[in-house]
């Protein structure tokens, strides 16, 4: 549909999470998730469901994406992400170590995937856990 | 005297009158108090839920976004299994038009789940490799994603095998009801329930020996198919009288002929008992019931009088006619012209051949659904609440794979001379990153409903077993890597109390020292028993649990060369982990449970759990993919381009009773079981026989290649293939293998780097 406008809302969304992650990598170019319309369209309605605290149904948007895209990390990492809004901790860790299986190079993502899962791992009661994912997340 | 008597006798018929009329009061109560329970009776039924609704099955609905690998005669496939028709110029919902490279499509809409979508009108652009662009037919407005509305493939129906979709009086066509009331019941409107002159013509017909028939009015057949028996008995005509007045009283004509137009049954299909107009309309005429022409109408009507008798699919003739007589009823009564009627009976009958499927092509899969919902669901609900069902099972994949395997069983039979009779073979087919299930097929005779080979034939695994004995051995990593070298020399085993065992190699040799690597590759036996022994039968036995297979299996020594039997499911299950990088997902064959009126009830979330360490799952299958490069599967290559770099296992079994392959691409991970049922011996190996399926199915899908991610801790280290030793990339046979970090040898081959390098490996080996 209005794809341009969508993908520069993705963009401008993507630089304020970056923004979130650390100011050190905000000068990092910053990439689409993906190069396919169908999966930024579904990127952006799971976004906007999850906004809305419609998790199931930005879940089923998102694996609706990865139908397409399996081994895209970015779909991992937000399915760990509304996992974790969710509570549901343990589901949250394991998206965050598949996401991070697939990242290959990309530390930022990969950064943010340790602190999905030392935040999960906290609420799990395993604090050293958390500690070491912490670590690696810097 | 006379007076005493007068008074005597007054005072006995008072006595007489009283009890009269107790009787009478009595009598009253008692039908009164018959008469509410009846009353009760019918409006129990008719307040509640009316119709048991069998649950619906759906396919994976398909996804169509530029991109997308999907050519123009695979989405031809899939609207023809919609039921899509072609037109001249785009239409109506659920029709198409074809102009070279484009599809003008308008979809219908997809009315259920959370994601709802209008009926579009759009131009699908094809290019060489798929779809290039999805473009809004009006403004040409560019589309990113568009779904189908997916393909019913089968129904959960009630018990008594009833099979009806469910229609609103307002959505019948007028020459639908007209008919029915020429010929079964013109007086329904006037009626209250019973039709004295019915009656009147009823009961002369018995008097005069004619036997008890006719009569009924509409009301008073829905009674009978309602709530009683179909015995003929003046009781229970009378009952049937007293309710069909009861109905009438609590209900209106409307909602009575409604319930009638969805009740009366129409034909069997197979175990299927087809009732209402609503499917009667597909089942004889593939359209919906709005869409029923007035010849087609009045053969429906025609039908109800005996619906065995002038089945119109086996006896034309007598359909004709009984639709002729319907047709001149409903001209008699002056519903239609007598020019209407002419021209009605000069109708062909229009029945189509073949029946809509209501029975599933795909009674494998089907069975494995069925399976997966009773774990949630009561039976009852799945057989009378309407469910819709969208599950995993993709209808171009299943189609591929059934093909695969009747073509190329039949064709192992045909070159072996007659040696291979009465082959069977059962595959599984799933998407790798979440475990959904695309196919099944558990038969060759895939629409054959008998034993589901796929889900209930257990078979020893053979050396599908190997690759969970090689990868516990490679979670040490301080003991085994790809280059360790395996002593496969002659072993005997000897333990009490049974016989002793010397494992064999299938080529009858021993090979001496071989790499780890090699020995998996060329599917050694003894070197794989020995290493087995050295790391435990137990902890090969938990990987096997911690994999996926969740049945408790007895460990022997043979275990480790698969002598367990699992059934093809249980195995993919076990390489699903394996092909998903180390995280299991339980195999799924159900996306989401929505209810009659399309509301989500239940989704099958993705989940995934990471059970093995990345390092060594990545050796594991860089090792397998070596089996396809230059092992026991290099066969491939025959079939598949090597660049897709697929990482596979063949299995067989003593004196070749079966024979496996379980590989994977980039997308898809297939198990594939060819033998016999008796099993006896087939001749064929795990490489001539289901290799040779899986090849044949996986060319037709356009598999993905298989990228592996490095992950972190690895490092590629050359290696001497005859030692093991360290070696270099400019040295003979070298070859360059993956390592946990710090567990490459440290020692040196001949031709491998300087000494220099040996002292600091020296102290390397000190620190270690």
């Amino acid at each position: 549909m209005k794809t341009i406008s969508r993908r520069i809302f993705i963009l401008i969304t993507m630089l304020f999470l970056g923004g979130c992650a650390g100011m050190q990598q905000a000068e990092a170019p910053q990439t689409t998730p993906s190069d396919n319309t169908a999966v930024i369209a579904l990127l952006s309605k799971a976004g906007d469901q999850s906004a809305a605290g419609q998790m199931d149904e930005a879940c089923a948007n998102l694996e609706r994406a990865l139908r397409i895209e399996p081994r895209n990390p970015v779909l991992w990492h937000e399915l760990a992400r509304v996992r974790l809004a969710q509570g549901r901790y343990r589901q949250a860790e394991n998206m965050a170590a598949k996401s991070n299986v697939l990242a290959g190079t990309d530390r930022d993502l990969k950064a943010k995937n340790w602190r999905i899962i030392g935040e999960a791992r906290n609420r799990l009661g395993d604090l050293q856990g958390a500690r070491e994912a912490f670590k690696k997340a810097d | 005297m006379a007076k005493r008597s007068k008074r005597h006798k007054k005072k006995r018929w008072v006595a007489w009158k009283k009890l009269f009329f107790i009787a009478i009061l009595f009598g009253v109560l008692l039908a009164a108090g018959y008469v509410a329970y009846l009353d009760l009776t019918v409006r129990a039924r008719f307040e509640g839920k009316r119709f048991a609704l069998p649950a619906r099955v759906y396919a994976r609905p398909l996804e169509l976004y530029p991109g997308v690998k999907l050519r123009k005669t695979e989405l031809l496939a899939e609207l023809n299994l919609l039921g899509y028709r072609e037109t001249s110029r785009s239409g109506e919902p659920g029709s198409y038009h074809l102009r070279n490279q484009v599809v003008d499509l308008v979809t219908r809409p997809f009315d259920f789940g959370t994601d709802r979508q209008e009926s579009l009108s759009l131009q699908v652009i094809f290019d060489d490799s798929g779809v290039k662009a999805l473009q809004q037919q009006d403004d040409g407005a560019q589309l990113d994603l568009v779904r189908l509305d997916p393909v019913m493939i089968g129904g959960i129906y009630p018990g008594k095998n009833e099979d009806r979709v469910l229609v609103g009086l307002k959505d019948v066509p007028k020459h639908v009801v007209d008919a029915l009331i020429a010929v079964e019941d013109n007086r329904f409107y006037s009626h209250h329930g019973v039709d004295p002159r019915g009656i009147a013509r009823a009961v002369f017909t018995i008097m005069t020996g004619g036997g008890m028939q006719g009569g009924s009015t509409l009301t008073q057949q829905l009674v009978k198919n309602f709530y009683l028996t179909a015995d003929r008995t003046l009781k229970r005509k009378f009952t049937e009288m007293v309710m069909a007045v009861l109905l009438e009283i609590h209900y209106s004509k409307e909602e009575i002929l409604e319930t009638y137009l969805n009740e009366v049954y129409f034909a069997q299909d197979g175990n299927r008992a087809i009732h209402g107009f609503g499917l009667a309309a597909s089942f004889f005429f593939d359209k919906p019931l709005e869409k029923i022409s007035l010849p087609e109408a009045a053969l429906m009507v025609a039908l109800l009088k005996g619906p065995a008798y002038y089945n119109p699919r086996r006896f034309p003739q007598r359909a004709v006619q009984r639709r002729n007589i319907v047709l001149e009823s409903m001209a008699e009564g002056g519903f239609i012209t007598k020019n209407q009627q002419m021209r009605a009976r000069m109708a062909p009958l229009s029945v189509v051949d073949r029946p809509p499927r209501g029975t599933s092509p795909y009674p494998a899969f089907l069975d494995l659904v069925l399976r997966q919902l009773r774990r949630d669901y009561r039976e009852k609900d799945l057989r009378s609440e309407g469910l819709r069902i969208i599950t995993t099972l993709d209808p171009r994949v299943q189609d591929v794979a059934e093909k695969a395997l009747a073509g190329r069983l039949s064709m192992l039979e045909k070159s072996r001379g007659g040696s291979v009779k009465g082959l069977q073979g059962a595959i599984v087919v799933t998407s790798v990153h979440d475990a959904e299930v695309q196919a099944l097929v558990g038969d060759r005779q895939p629409r054959y409903k008998g034993f589901d080979r796929a889900l209930d034939a257990r078979r020893p695994i053979g050396s599908l077993i190997k690759p969970i004995v090689y990868l516990t051995a490679l979670q040490e990593s301080r003991h085994y890597t790809l280059a360790t070298l395996l002593d496969d020399s002659p072993l005997v085993l000897k333990q009490a109390g049974t016989k002793d065992w010397a494992p064999q190699n299938y080529d009858k040799e021993f090979h001496g020292n071989v790499l780890l690597q090699t020995a998996l590759a060329h599917s050694y036996n003894v070197s794989t028993v020995r290493l087995g022994l050295d790391i435990g039968l137990d902890p090969v036995m938990d990987n096997l649990k911690c994999l996926g297979m969740d049945r408790e299996l007895p460990a022997y020594a043979s275990s480790l060369l698969g002598a367990n039997a699992l059934s093809p499911m249980e195995i993919t299950q076990v390489y699903q982990t394996i092909a998903a990088g180390g995280f299991r997902t339980p195999l799924k064959a159900i996306r989401e449970v929505l209810t009659a009126d399309g509301e989500p009830l239940q989704r099958y979330a993705l989940e995934v759990d990471q059970v093995i360490d990345p390092a060594s799952l990545y050796l594991i299958t860089v090792a397998l993919q070596d089996v396809v490069r230059e092992g026991t599967a290099r066969g491939l290559a025959a079939r598949l381009p090597s660049n897709l770099k697929i990482a596979g296992k063949t299995g067989t079994t003593n004196d070749l009773r079966d024979s496996w392959f379980a590989g994977f691409t980039g997308d898809r991970l297939a198990v594939v079981w060819v033998g016999r049922d008796d099993n006896r011996p087939i001749g064929l190996t795990g490489t001539s026989g289901a290799m040779s399926v899986w090849a044949e199915m996986m060319a037709g899908l356009d598999p993905e290649p298989l990228i592996l991610t490095e992950p972190d801790g690895i490092e590629r280290v050359w290696i001497d293939p005859v030692s093991g030793l360290l070696s270099d990339s400019d040295c003979p046979n070298a070859i360059e293998l993956p390592f946990v970090e710090g567990s490459a040898p440290i020692d040196s081959a001949v031709c491998g780097p300087s000494a220099g390098k040996s002292i600091k490996n020296w102290f390397k080996r000190l620190f270690r």
